[in-house]
């Protein structure tokens, strides 16, 4: 594969602790596109051994507006379902930057590791300096050893570890978008985090004609209903759900954006410093990256002020558990004292609500929508990298765009066809 | 006339970045921006933009725009950014000269965060 790919499937042995490397080939593209569509066909040929498969969609990391998303496939030991969780703010970036544009990762581990992904080389390496830390202290401590604060890390903490279905995968510090127990996945393989480093090269086949599109779908998203939109709070009311901004607001420092994602869908808040301050912070930690809308419109029902939920929230991202299956089961049991929901982790069990019932992470369910189109618009974004919240918001990114811009970045004929059978083959719709 | 840049206004999408690695590299590419917004600071949220021209280091702080000469000795007492050093090796800043419309990275950044001055 010679466009908008580094052309290399790592397949991961963490039992023998081999690596192999294959070739992506064309013709998979031409019958899976990219994505989910890969990372499923991937997943059903190593089932017998467990995988867990990561993998950027054919779009990811390019101008395209929203270019964000790379994915992860597993069974979730929430829904027994083989699923699907995105994996974005820079971290789906950098993976499709490190060299491979798709990593099965098979066997258990005798010990704990973690795999380290960097200019088309994955080593694994030993982690017992950081088994048992939280998630946290994991990222500091790969960044530090690495001397590259830029490493972005898909991690767990020590609710992965102990193998709770309601374990997360986090991105960096912050709450990823895995709400289907994908952290006690790796807990279970002894596979602490993925660090991911990437100084790759994306050639494009027409580049100027792909750019010219791009350049145009940045202004008509920037000239369409989202302008001058941003954060957290706006994106859930834009898309229906409750309008939070008075609780969130006061403590925002600033909206920050996923790779090449026009929204900022994302909103940081400063528990412990003056959100005003423009300045670097003198304090260590003084806030928490706000990534998911759920829990906070449930933190917020049960009557927590916003500082103590954003400080639960944090409590959550550092141990590495699904912050909406926290409110939810703390709403269940009636139990709306932050201190008490932080001391209640380590026994939290599911079934979750918040898990859902579709093969695609419910991060992105918000508001009222229709189930079937949001499903559809899930599956698009999966399979060509689309942030999922951005394109749930941006009408401007149409299939037939989606389509043209593969086609023009890879010279392949790519067709709303082949699109309708894929996302069949992933949905089982 | 050259780049300015709000570095408050700036969300930290990198699409800036890409497309002036674009603009170099004729592909999609990160390391040879001459524009870069800094992320290392990610627990403090503490993000601007910086940007290589031929005889500056222009860094956009949310707090305010510093200009630092190439080659004048910089304030020992100041720690220096870690990215500081990889941008003075890029290629400075030519504004796209290449193209009728302008840079690159004016006309894909979301925010209105960098225009002509």
């Amino acid at each position: 594969m010679e466009y908008l790919a580094s052309d290399k499937i790592a397949i991961v042995d963490l039992g023998s602790g081999d690596i192999t490397e294959e070739e992506l080939d064309e013709d998979l593209v031409l019958e899976k596109i990219g994505g989910a569509g890969i990372t499923r066909f991937l997943y059903d040929r190593f089932e017998a051994e467990d995988p867990i498969v990561l993998g950027s969609g054919l779009l990811t990391g390019s101008l395209v507006p929203g270019s964000a998303l790379s994915v992860m496939t597993a069974k979730s030991p929430l829904t027994d379902k083989v699923s699907h969780v995105p994996f974005v703010l820079d971290a789906g970036m950098e993976f499709k930057y490190s060299g491979f544009d798709y990593m099965v990762i098979k066997g258990t581990s005798e010990k704990p590791v973690y795999l380290w992904v960097h200019d088309g080389i994955a080593d694994i390496n030993d982690a017992g300096e950081v088994w048992g830390k939280d998630v946290w202290a994991a990222v500091d401590y790969v960044r530090e050893f690495m001397g590259d604060d830029l490493i972005q890390v898909i991690g767990i903490g020590q609710a992965g570890e102990s193998g709770s279905t309601l374990a997360t995968t986090c991105v960096n510090y912050w709450q990823g978008g895995d709400r289907l127990g994908f952290g006690s996945l790796l807990g279970k393989k002894n596979l602490k985090l993925i660090g991911l480093r990437g100084m790759g090269l994306l050639e494009i086949a027409e580049p100027e004609d792909f750019v010219e599109d791009c350049a145009e779908l940045v202004s008509a998203v920037k000239s369409g209903p989202l302008q001058g939109k941003k954060g957290i709070a706006q994106m859930a009311a834009t898309l229906g759900a409750e309008n939070m901004e008075d609780w969130i607001d006061p403590l925002t420092h600033r909206h920050m954006s996923c790779f090449n994602t026009p929204f900022p869908t994302n909103s940081f808040v400063f528990m412990d410093e003056d959100p005003a301050l423009l300045e670097e912070s003198k304090v260590e930690e003084p806030g928490f990256l706000l990534t998911d809308i759920h829990p906070l419109t449930l933190f917020k029902r049960m009557g927590l002020s916003a500082k103590d939920a954003f400080n639960v929230l944090k409590g959550c991202a550092k141990y590495g558990i699904d912050a909406a299956a926290v409110a939810e089961l703390s709403e269940k049991a009636g139990n709306t004292s932050p201190e008490d929901i932080e001391k209640s982790l380590a026994q939290l069990k599911g079934p979750v609500d918040s898990a859902g019932n579709s093969v695609f992470s419910p991060w992105a369910w918000v508001g009222d929508q229709d189930p079937q189109a949001w499903e559809r618009r899930q599956a698009v974004s999966y399979i060509f990298g689309i942030h999922p919240l951005f394109a749930l918001l941006s009408s401007e990114l149409t299939e037939a765009k989606l389509l043209d811009l593969a086609s023009l970045g890879t010279e392949l004929e790519l067709t709303q066809e082949t699109l309708d059978e894929v996302v069949a083959g992933i949905t089982g719709k | 006339m050259g780049i300015k840049i709000d570095g408050l206004l700036c969300t930290a999408c990198m699409a800036c970045e890409l497309a002036c690695g674009y603009h170099r590299d004729d592909a999609f590419a990160l390391l040879s921006s001459c524009i870069v917004p800094y992320r290392g600071q990610e627990k403090k949220n503490y993000v601007g933009v910086m940007l290589k021209e031929e005889d500056s280091l222009v860094a956009a702080r949310p707090e305010g725009v510093e200009i630092n000469r190439i080659g004048e000795e910089q304030d020992p007492d100041k720690e220096a950014d870690a990215s500081a050093k990889p941008m003075l090796l890029r290629e400075s800043c030519d504004l796209c000269e290449d193209l009728d419309e302008g840079p690159l990275c004016i006309k894909f950044c979301p925010v209105d965060a960098i225009s002509m001055e």
